[in-house]
């Protein structure tokens, strides 16, 4: 009995130690074998909301074995064609030692067609990653976006990827507007996205809703932007256009450094939701003391539209007293 | 033996019991905060942030702990309706009202009255927030 205890016991060790050396072999690597057809993928490569008149950007990669043949054309469809700008890159890029990308040309630069566009390759080429740059068109806002990926190989083989579908914004977007208390260009409009100086100020009238300027007091002025309708004292030795008399409400915000706007490295973007649930009813109508990297929600007088500014930089000299801004609108 | 393990049991959790019940409380007031016996009762800083949540005062609060006032001086153009004031109390204290989002401090004719209460919920003071607009 005791015999087969200890027969027993010994069976159950040796069966350990067995599933223990079997447990701890080194399995050997091994080349994984490329799958024997046409393949493809893509990625989009923009961040941010996708504005009309600016680019959304994707990467088509699409390979296939040398010994099946070549590439001959790759294209991309929009559910709504693209504005002209719309292209794809005729370059398959590779990134050298210096982290910089040097493109080599494949093909003809690309032709649309309708929501079509195309690179027909002319060199003999068995991979590719070719980049996409969408023009959103006037009539995509507001709406959804998607994209169909084609590519095409010289032994009749073809592959599709699809991406999205992508919201649209429903924003307009300005960058890059000077403003200047030296040189008059200090009206700004936020239905026309533009600046405008004194005299076309006046024949424009009703769509001045805001006066920039810069003034150096004991308190801190400095750089500000005002409503025509604003309280004289925030106005100093500002003689208005006649029928400029607006009241925009304005809210100072720092550290929004918006990514589209700024171009700088914080991943900050403003969406329609954002004007969606701004509630500036309380606000007052101008904003004084503006720095650089600052910015102000803004909402017309007629409750038309909503807007950010955003100061990129400013200039204090006494000869040139400006600021750069951009703007990102939303239409209420 | 079986009969006297079962007393052994009941003899400990009737300890056990006792123990628990003379675990001391301690009290707590209405916010679930700790109620001390630190009688002290006063503002020790002042902060004054605009709607951008930059401050807007243009030099260091004064705080009369006698008068119970704060008075502070804040820039010319500060929008007076949209501000977030926060208070810093001594140790244990709490303020009434409590501050849960932007004030309006508008009208100056009325400056608006905080009450600091003690770590001990015994003493309570009220603090005039006094605010005047710096000169262009």
């Amino acid at each position: 009995m005791q015999s087969r205890s200890i027969y027993f016991n010994y069976s159950v060790l040796l069966l350990a130690t067995l599933i223990l050396i079997a447990g701890c072999k080194k399995e050997d690597y091994k080349l994984p074998t490329a799958k024997d057809e046409l393949q493809n993928d893509a990625i989009k490569r923009s961040l941010g909301p996708n504005i009309v008149g600016q680019n959304i950007e994707f990467v088509y990669a699409m390979a296939l074995p040398p010994g099946r043949g070549k590439l001959i054309s790759a294209e991309v469809e929009a559910s709504i064609a693209g504005a002209p700008a719309t292209f794809l890159q005729n370059n398959s890029f590779n990134t050298n030692s210096s982290g910089v990308d040097i493109g080599v040309p494949i093909g003809q630069p690309s032709v649309n067609k309708g929501a079509i566009t195309t690179v027909t390759f002319n060199k003999d080429t068995s991979a590719a990653a070719l980049r996409y740059f969408y023009s959103v068109p006037e009539d995509a806002r507001g709406q959804k976006l998607s994209f169909t990926f084609r590519a095409q190989s010289s032994n009749g083989e073809t592959v599709t990827y699809k991406l999205g579908p992508y919201n649209v914004s429903k924003m307009d977007m300005v960058q890059n507007l000077t403003v200047s208390d030296s040189t008059g260009m200090m009206y700004v409009s936020i239905s026309d996205m533009a600046v405008y100086n004194a005299t076309t100020a006046a024949t424009k009238a009703d769509k001045i809703d805001l006066v920039f300027l810069y003034r150096t007091f004991t308190s801190a002025f400095n750089h500000a932007l005002v409503s025509p309708a604003a309280d004289p004292q925030y106005l100093p030795g500002i003689t208005l256009p006649a029928g400029v008399n607006k009241s925009t409400k304005l809210r100072k915000t720092f550290n929004l450094q918006d990514q589209q706007l700024a171009r700088l490295q914080f991943g900050i973007f403003i969406d329609d939701l954002d004007f969606q649930e701004l509630n500036l009813s309380d606000a007052p109508n101008f904003a004084i003391n503006l720095k650089a990297e600052a910015g102000t929600w803004v909402e017309t007088a007629d409750g038309k539209y909503r807007a950010y500014i955003y100061i990129n930089s400013v200039v204090n000299r006494t000869t040139n007293k400006s600021a750069v801004i951009s703007i990102k609108r939303y239409a209420l | 033996m079986r009969n006297y393990n079962k007393k052994i049991l009941v003899v400990g959790f009737l300890i056990t019991s006792v123990l628990m019940a003379c675990k001391k409380d301690f009290p707590v007031d209405e916010d679930g905060l700790l109620v001390t016996t630190r009688a002290e009762c006063y503002v020790s800083n002042f902060e004054l942030l605009g709607a951008d949540f930059v401050t807007v005062r243009t030099k260091a609060a004064t705080i009369d702990t006698t008068a119970q006032t704060v008075k502070v001086e804040v820039q010319f153009g500060t929008d007076l309706k949209n501000l977030y004031p926060q208070f810093t109390l001594v140790t244990d204290a709490k303020l009434d009202p409590k501050i849960i989002g932007k004030v309006d401090f508008s009208d100056l004719a009325n400056p608006k009255t905080y009450t600091v209460v003690s770590g001990n919920r015994q003493v309570k003071k009220p603090y005039q927030v006094l605010i005047t607009v710096q000169p262009r």
